[in-house]
């Protein structure tokens, strides 16, 4: 069985997620902007990786194109006239890392998903407007006990 | 809201009496409204007459030809390519206030950066247009992509036109991704708030299932950074390939290596304008007065005043590598710029695009809302101005003056110019009815660290 509790504001959020995270309870913090801590992920290694995929394998593309494929030698350059090249992949090196952004991201929060549990809670859609709600997991018993001591300002049960 | 005072510069990022709840209620009660707003149908009537022009412009050119237009040898450029420069510009003032604003961590982009994003996505739809019609044979665009054909040829990347096509596509992709993903928080917001089963579905579809979790913040938060990264030197680049596809071409009066950031410059200029003319009646229609406070149009105002004046830099260096150079083709189609039939396009540009908004040197005329709308209407005409003498001057005075000649649009140039701008419009109002106006989550962010 899984708890949701209401916290009056960040701070009291944020030492509560702690404490009961040191107590090895499985906690997830629902916010309406993003808690203060360092953020880590890796997306960003993921978008570099596909922006220099991107920005190699597209000026590879163009030499295979232009210079080995069909030689097309308009105004006498040089047959790799390399300059020539860069902006389409500089261009495509952008096309890549931003898709790789945009769905790294969705995978890396397991999205879309349209429905959780936690859904059907009716505190929980303050979460996206001025509340500072958490869940926690575990022992039901044991957990409902360590929410108590943090004074919540609500609990409710997540249905199962 | 009549308790809300006329906007001043010394205001506060945001108003007092501005809370997280309040905001939230707000935005999603205008995503929400059952009915439109009375404004909001006074303006999609008229823009959307004009982009039923548009596409009856766009019908008839495709049967008759381009010779509907004015475009003729040696000026085959003609509205088409002034135009598509002109709305590129104007989209580009969306990119630089959502990604390079970002980066450089103001606190006064906020709130107007989902206007300036959706303006950019209907900028580059007008712009993307243009070239396609101007093909002449526009089925056979796609003989633009690389693919293995049975012709055996694969178009000619070393081409500043290729490079062109390309920037335009990824910039239309990567700024939709990256509109989108800045909207998922806020569009979570709605979906809480919606009443009605039909509204849950949609926004809860459109939200993907953002929930505002730990896991979701991390991650959104590095990525929408670094995806800002990634947009602002884009952005630039797109804009100096715009500015390539003229330098390029040994044709007098483009072959210049100011062009890319001569180009920049104006994106800089049309852009904040744009984002200034929608603002402006937006946040008094929407009564977002208390987000998007005096600061914010002071701010912009100045932004838009420095552009003028990298602008009118611009204008200098082209009068004076013209003159240094001393070649007779340059300072015979500059001479002609200057004194003769386009002379009126030329000193307009630089009354609207550099004179004028000098006034925005007075603080009164910096929170003014009709003051700003008078210049930034002015400012949108001059760059117009600025394209045409740009593309028809050099194009009709080229070296070989047996082929000088003299150009006007016809009737279906300025139906189609006129469509588009209605179609902008257009796309602009309806995409403002249902998403979120504001990006909730960074305002939320920007009022805890104001208290």
């Amino acid at each position: 069985m899984t708890w949701l509790a209401a916290f009056a504001s960040e701070g009291e959020l944020k030492q509560a997620a702690g404490e009961l995270r040191a107590q090895e309870f499985p906690v997830e913090t629902y916010t309406p902007k993003p808690l203060e801590e360092a953020p880590s992920s890796p997306v960003p290694i993921v978008i570099f990786i596909a922006g220099m995929v991107g920005l190699i394998g597209g000026f590879v593309a163009q030499t295979y194109a232009n210079t080995w494929s069909w030689p097309l030698n308009a105004g006498g350059r040089p047959p790799i006239s390399w300059p020539s090249y860069i902006v389409i992949a500089f261009e495509l090196g952008i096309l890549f890392a931003v898709c790789a952004g945009f769905f790294g991201f969705l995978i890396a929060c397991r999205m879309p998903r349209l429905y959780e549990k936690v859904d059907e809670c009716p505190a929980f859609r303050s979460a996206s407007r001025d509340g500072w709600l958490l869940t926690v997991g575990g022992d039901p018993l044991l957990s409902r006990r360590a929410l108590e001591r943090l004074r919540p300002l609500l609990i409710e049960e997540v249905p199962q | 809201m009549s308790d809300i005072p006329a906007p001043e510069a010394v205001d506060p990022i945001v108003l007092p009496g501005a809370t997280p709840d309040r905001l939230t209620d707000r935005i999603a009660a205008i995503a929400l409204r059952e009915r439109a707003f009375l404004w909001w149908w006074i303006a999609l009537i008229p823009s959307g007459a004009l982009t039923i022009t548009l596409f009856v412009a766009i019908i008839y050119l495709f049967y008759t030809g381009i010779g509907v237009w004015g475009v003729t040898w040696p000026g085959m450029w003609g509205f088409a390519i002034l135009e598509y420069v002109w709305w590129i510009a104007i989209a580009a003032g969306g990119t630089f206030i959502s990604a390079l604003f970002y980066l450089m961590r103001v606190e006064w982009r906020a709130a107007i950066n989902r206007i300036a994003e959706t303006m950019t996505m209907f900028g580059i739809a007008c712009a993307g247009l243009m070239p396609i019609l101007h093909l002449g044979r526009p089925y056979l665009f796609y003989w633009l992509y690389p693919y293995p054909s049975t012709m055996q040829v694969w178009p000619q990347f070393r081409s500043p036109l290729l490079w062109d096509f390309v920037c335009i596509q990824v910039y239309l992709i990567a700024s939709g991704l990256f509109w989108y993903l800045g909207m998922l928080p806020d569009l979570a917001g709605v979906r809480d708030r919606a009443q009605t089963r039909s509204k849950q579905v949609l926004y809860g579809i459109l939200a993907m299932g953002f929930r505002g979790s730990g896991t979701q913040w991390r991650h959104f938060k590095r990525t929408y950074a670094v995806l800002a990264a990634v947009m602002a030197p884009m952005i630039c680049s797109v804009h100096s390939v715009v500015g390539l596809d003229f330098a390029g071409a040994n044709t007098v009066g483009w072959h210049s290596t100011q062009y890319p950031p001569f180009f920049i410059f104006g994106a800089f200029l049309s852009g904040f304008a744009m984002v200034l003319l929608l603002i402006v009646p937006l946040r008094r229609l929407m009564r977002l007065e208390r987000f998007i406070t005096g600061r914010y149009l002071d701010v912009m105002c100045r932004v838009l005043l420095t552009s003028s004046l990298f602008l009118g830099y611009s204008y200098m260096m082209d009068a004076f590598t013209t003159y240094y150079s001393a070649d007779k083709a340059e300072i015979t189609m500059y001479n002609a710029r200057v004194w003769t039939i386009y002379s009126l396009a030329y000193w307009g540009k630089l009354f609207c695009n550099i004179l004028v908004p000098q006034l925005f040197w007075f603080k009164r005329i910096r929170t003014s809302p009709v003051m700003i709308i008078l210049i930034c209407v002015t400012v949108i005409f001059g760059m117009w101005y600025e394209r045409y003498e740009l593309v028809v001057m050099s194009l009709f005075r080229p070296h070989l003056p047996s082929s000088w000649g003299d150009f006007s649009g016809t009737v279906w140039d300025y139906l189609t110019l006129f469509g588009t701008v209605g179609f902008f419009v257009f796309g602009i109002l309806l995409t403002i009815r249902v998403i979120p106006v504001i990006s909730m989550h960074e305002v939320r962010e920007l009022m805890e660290k104001r208290q």
